[in-house]
């Protein structure tokens, strides 16, 4: 242990080398533009340096704003969907692609490929495909909400099944032949082996799914803005999308704006601190 | 075993099946690219025929309108120098508050981490005012913005790794008379590798990728390729269809193919980031 | 100890200066050229700004103006950065530029809106060359006897047709219209018979449609929620006898009726009821489309301005014929309008920052004027821009060629036709346009009644003014 203070101490000179220039610059592009986003929340302003304080007169104008309202019951919709189905769809692959039969790399590959490919560029693949499928019945992705709703389902199941499959297929393979085995020899079917072994111990895997499907459909932005851009009159807008047209789309809103990202910033952090609880409980059950 | 042949058979198909369905988004785009920009929209799922096809023109006219080649290389100096730049500077920052114990480094680390879980929006307009009045909009300043999104993710996936360090190694090194700085260099990097791996693997899927973030700090005079792939909407006057199919298969190509090279570091990467984060 | 203690400080200072060096460079530029501006008092009188601004308005012609300020800079060593807005984003890329440290030095505003929204940036124009080669001056935006805005071309929109169509719809024996040439359409109701029965014969006309496409995508509403808009609008206003300029009417309006309602309708329904598209399928259509269709013959009509020549042209596989293109005004069936012609005016303003230094404002002055007086730009104007530039600097033949272009002239210059002003210059905002025009796809679609949009119409309008 002393060893350890030996070593903190002959660290600890270099603090301007190893650590400043990273908080330097993350004080500077991260915490101070964040503590002052808080700030103008509270104000009216339109470049930062001509804030007036008016209090929670941005919130109260955000809450009583249609298309907030409107794009958080829409973010809820689509968060709860996706990541229904992006889960059992990746759950299901994974069970799949465990059996060690051939080809299981290849598809790996496969399915995994388009979750490199950046939001805007999904947006537009699936925009030119949907629209093509809906031509055959004559309406496009524009004519109803509910259309751009499952464009994104699907675009969404596209991007992150892959994903969440592999890290299924890390959590299946750390299950060790033996449990399964001797599961058999006790006369399980292979759905009870599922229910009763399985599931249980690749529950680490799942809730980290969950959370990543989950956070990752609730910041959605990219892929919004490419595939629908809130067509049709912003009833596909989701949160982030409404944040953005908020300060950027008309003059005079961005206090509004700031107020509706500080709201959307503590329903991220509330999704955070059940993650943390879930992680915490699972780690003292363990 | 009769029987388990047969289902591995089934299993084979319906595998064989959804992986059509999971190229063929992509394989669509790329059959559309060749065809004239008016056929596209209307008949998105036929054939190029005498009719339609036009050969490569959608690529060279659209390579011309966007200045792809100019976004590309704008994506990659940004990429390449930011994840460079983030991978060292994180390292030693998460080295640092791990191994220096006190109030300080500790508040640190929870604010990196807390900084993990600030959606973009939250920050996307004072940041981009901060960054224009430090003269950090340009494509060297935006190295340093990034270095700020990215310190809190890369800082604690690296602090992780270190704390599972013995402490051993580093002192033995120390004792025999090396400083800090070189003790970190030629000891603790190379045990840190394979973080480094993910945290870079992660950071390129995140920067190369990333679409607003350089649009409001650098969008209006550089473009990096998803502004220039958005910008063929509206940016023009009206969308060329025939050019976005194409520069939605040129924005593809890298991709695929930094994938087909380092699938293996990828995948593992992605792993333990998601499963340490 | 000590010393170990310095050199890591040293260390962290070089690897940080070494950072903020690298990004010092790409603005070093900038910086000379600002303390040479700044420094302008004392600096011999050449001092001249290095670089100038010019964030465009016109997506369509981005890249002319590209070659321009190449040729420009050539010419001169001051370097013209252009940068475009995408469209219908132009006041709010404007917004985040003017904000910034290196701010446009010369934007444009779209009349008097604009310049309210504006007046602490845009500088008094009075004294420069610019205003005085006005043809007309009182077409600039004024304010107190200064000149804020110097307009730089006048273009006309209505309904554009291709002629040959036409001529073999006149030809047909069964036709079931008494008119026999375009000359005759004077009003709605001739327009719509011949429209339909059109529509009815369109085998045999073989086209798909007689309307192209109302393209309803977003960023692609502009014909419709801008264009088609003007007319009921212009009528509202110059009904209003108070202002003897429809705009002036429409800017002291904080409320409209929009009581031509049912005008707008009538027109509207005849493009999506007699279009080459389904109207379900309208909102992924974009103006591009549209005037392909046009080109490639696939329909008789489409409303577009003048500035649609070079995509009407530049379609492969057009099939129009410079002669055919003819443009009527887009009748909607309000009483008297066998006198009305086409719309024609600007939106387009030039304004110089007043904010920026003395020497980038006359830089960007000295720009101006020498595209629209010197040999060269006035051939760009003219032959690459296509602009009817209203400036006496220059000539009849200096005109552009395009046939459109010379429509408009032709129907300017009628006897007993009046022009329907440009009133859009009034709409209180983007916002309200692309509110506008979002309902206009759901109706066309189906999903709203036509009630609900005139509803949205005018609370939309309300509600942006009173911002």
């Amino acid at each position: 242990m002393s060893g350890g203070i030996f070593l903190t101490k002959s660290i600890k000179k270099y603090f301007a080398l190893f650590a400043l220039p990273t908080i330097l610059v993350f004080t500077v592009i991260f915490i101070i533009p964040f503590l002052l986003g808080v700030y103008l929340s509270f104000t009216e302003f339109t470049t930062v340096t001509d804030a007036k304080w008016i209090g929670f007169g941005n919130y109260v104008k955000a809450f009583s704003n249609k298309d907030f309202l409107n794009a958080l019951w829409f973010t809820l919709q689509f968060t709860v969907v996706a990541v229904i189905t992006v889960n059992v769809f990746a759950f299901l692959l994974a069970l799949m692609l465990t059996r060690g039969k051939k080809g299981t790399n290849l598809f790996r590959t496969i399915f995994f490929m388009p979750n490199l490919i950046g939001g805007i560029v999904l947006g537009y693949i699936w925009q030119l495909i949907l629209n093509g499928v809906l031509m055959k019945f004559e309406v496009t992705l524009t004519v109803s909400a509910k259309y751009g709703f499952w464009g994104l389902i699907i675009l969404m199941n596209w991007q992150l099944i892959g994903y969440m499959m592999i890290i299924y297929i890390a959590g299946i393979q750390n299950v060790s032949k033996d449990v399964i085995e001797a599961a058999k020899i006790d006369g399980c079917t292979r759905f009870g082996i599922l229910r009763n072994v399985t599931i249980p111990l690749v529950m680490p895997s799942i809730t980290i799914c969950l959370f990543l499907t989950l956070s990752n459909s609730f910041k959605l932005f990219d892929q919004n803005l490419a595939l629908t851009a809130g067509a049709p009159s912003k009833e596909t807008s989701m949160l982030a999308l409404d944040i953005y047209n908020t300060f950027y789309g008309s003059v005079g809103y961005e206090g509004v704006g700031q107020a509706k990202a500080v709201v959307f910033f503590v329903l991220v952090a509330l999704i955070a601190l059940i993650q943390l609880a879930a992680t915490r409980r699972r780690e003292v059950e363990n | 075993m009769q029987k388990t042949r047969g289902r591995d058979a089934v299993l084979f198909v319906v595998l064989l099946v959804l992986a059509v369905l999971f190229l063929s988004p992509i394989l669509i785009v790329l059959m559309n690219s060749f065809k004239g920009k008016f056929f596209i929209s209307d008949t998105p799922f036929y054939f190029p025929d005498g009719q339609t096809f036009i050969g490569f023109k959608n690529y060279t006219e659209g390579v011309a309108k966007t200045g792809f080649f100019n976004a590309f290389g704008m994506s990659l100096f940004i990429t390449v120098c930011s994840v460079a730049v983030i991978v060292l500077l994180t390292a030693m920052t998460a080295w640092y508050i791990t191994r220096v114990k006190s109030t300080f480094t500790r508040l640190l680390y929870y604010i990196f981490v807390f900084s993990m879980i600030v959606p973009f929006q939250m920050v996307m307009f004072t940041m981009t005012k901060t960054a224009n009045i430090l003269h950090l909009d340009n494509p060297l300043g935006i190295i340093l913005i990034y270095l700020g999104f990215g310190a809190g993710l890369s800082v604690f996936l690296f602090s992780g790794f270190v704390k599972s360090i013995p402490l051993e190694i580093e002192e033995a090194d120390l004792i025999d008379g090396c400083n800090p700085v070189q003790s970190f260099f030629r000891v603790v990097l190379p045990i840190l590798k394979p973080i480094a791996i993910t945290v870079a693997i992660l950071n390129v899927m995140w920067i190369w990728n990333d679409y607003l973030l350089p649009l409001l700090v650098i969008g209006t005079e550089y473009r990096t390729i998803p502004i220039a792939v958005q910008y063929l909407k509206g940016g023009y006057g009206s969308i060329d269809m025939g050019a976005m199919m194409a520069m939605l298969v040129l924005a593809i190509l890298p991709i695929i193919i930094f994938y087909l090279l380092c699938q293996k570091y990828i995948i593992e990467g992605v792993v333990a980031g998601a499963v340490k984060g | 100890m000590k010393i170990k203690k310095l050199l890591g400080l040293t260390l962290a200072l070089t690897l940080f200066a070494g950072l903020a060096a690298g990004c010092g460079n790409k603005n070093e530029g900038a910086a000379t050229d600002n303390s040479g501006a700044n420094g302008g008092g004392n600096a011999p009188a050449t001092a001249k700004a290095e670089e100038i601004y010019f964030l465009n308005f016109k997506p369509e012609i981005a890249e002319v103006y590209e070659k321009i300020a190449k040729d420009y800079e050539a010419e001169t060593g001051v370097k013209v950065k252009v940068v475009t807005a995408a469209a219908g984003t132009y006041e709010t890329t404007l917004k985040s530029e003017i904000a910034k440290s290196e701010a446009p030095t010369i934007f444009q505003i779209n009349g008097p809106v604009g310049y309210q929204n504006w007046k602490d940036y845009s500088l008094n124009l009075k004294d420069t060359k610019l205003y005085s080669y006005l043809s007309d001056q009182s077409l600039a935006v004024t304010s107190e006897g200064g000149v804020y805005g110097i307009p730089y071309v006048v273009e006309g929109y209505g309904i554009i047709y291709n002629d040959a169509i036409m001529k073999k719809y006149f030809a047909l024996a069964d036709k079931a219209v008494s008119v026999s040439s375009m000359e005759e359409v004077k009003n709605f109701d001739t327009l719509k018979a011949v429209v339909e029965d059109m529509t009815a014969k369109k085998d045999q006309l073989g086209i798909k449609g007689v309307f192209a496409s109302t393209s309803l995508a977003a960023g692609e509403q502009w014909r419709w929620q801008t264009h088609l808009a003007n007319m009921p609008l212009y009528y509202e206003f110059k009904d209003n006898t108070e202002y003897d300029n429809t705009v002036l009417a429409g800017l002291a309006s904080n409320e409209v009726e929009f009581k031509y309602n049912q005008n707008f309708k009538n027109i509207f329904d005849l493009y999506i009821n007699n279009s080459v598209t389904k109207g379900g399928l309208l909102g992924s259509k974009s103006v591009t489309d549209s005037m392909a269709e046009f080109a490639l013959g696939q329909a008789a009509m489409v409303q577009n301005g003048n500035w649609a020549w070079s995509q009407i042209n530049e379609v492969d596989g057009n099939v129009v014929k410079a002669e055919d293109i003819k443009f009527l005004p887009i009748y909607t069936g309000v009483s008297g309008e066998e006198s009305q012609g086409l719309a024609i005016g600007t939106e387009n303003y030039l304004a110089i920052n007043s904010k920026v230094s003395p020497e980038k404002q006359q830089a960007s002055i000295a720009f101006l004027e020498w595209l629209f007086s010197s040999d060269k730009g006035k051939a760009y104007v003219t032959n690459d821009l296509g602009f009817i530039a209203p400036f006496n600097t220059f000539n009849d033949n200096e005109k552009p060629a395009d046939p459109l272009a010379k429509e408009v002239t032709n129907w300017m210059e009628k006897d007993g036709i009046t022009s329907v002003a440009w009133t859009f210059a009034a709409f209180p905002s983007e916002e309200f346009k692309n509110v506008f025009g979002d309902a206009l796809l759901q109706y066309a679609q189906g999903n709203k009644t036509w009630d609900e949009v005139v509803t949205i119409f005018k609370d939309t309008w309300k509600a942006e003014r009173a911002k």
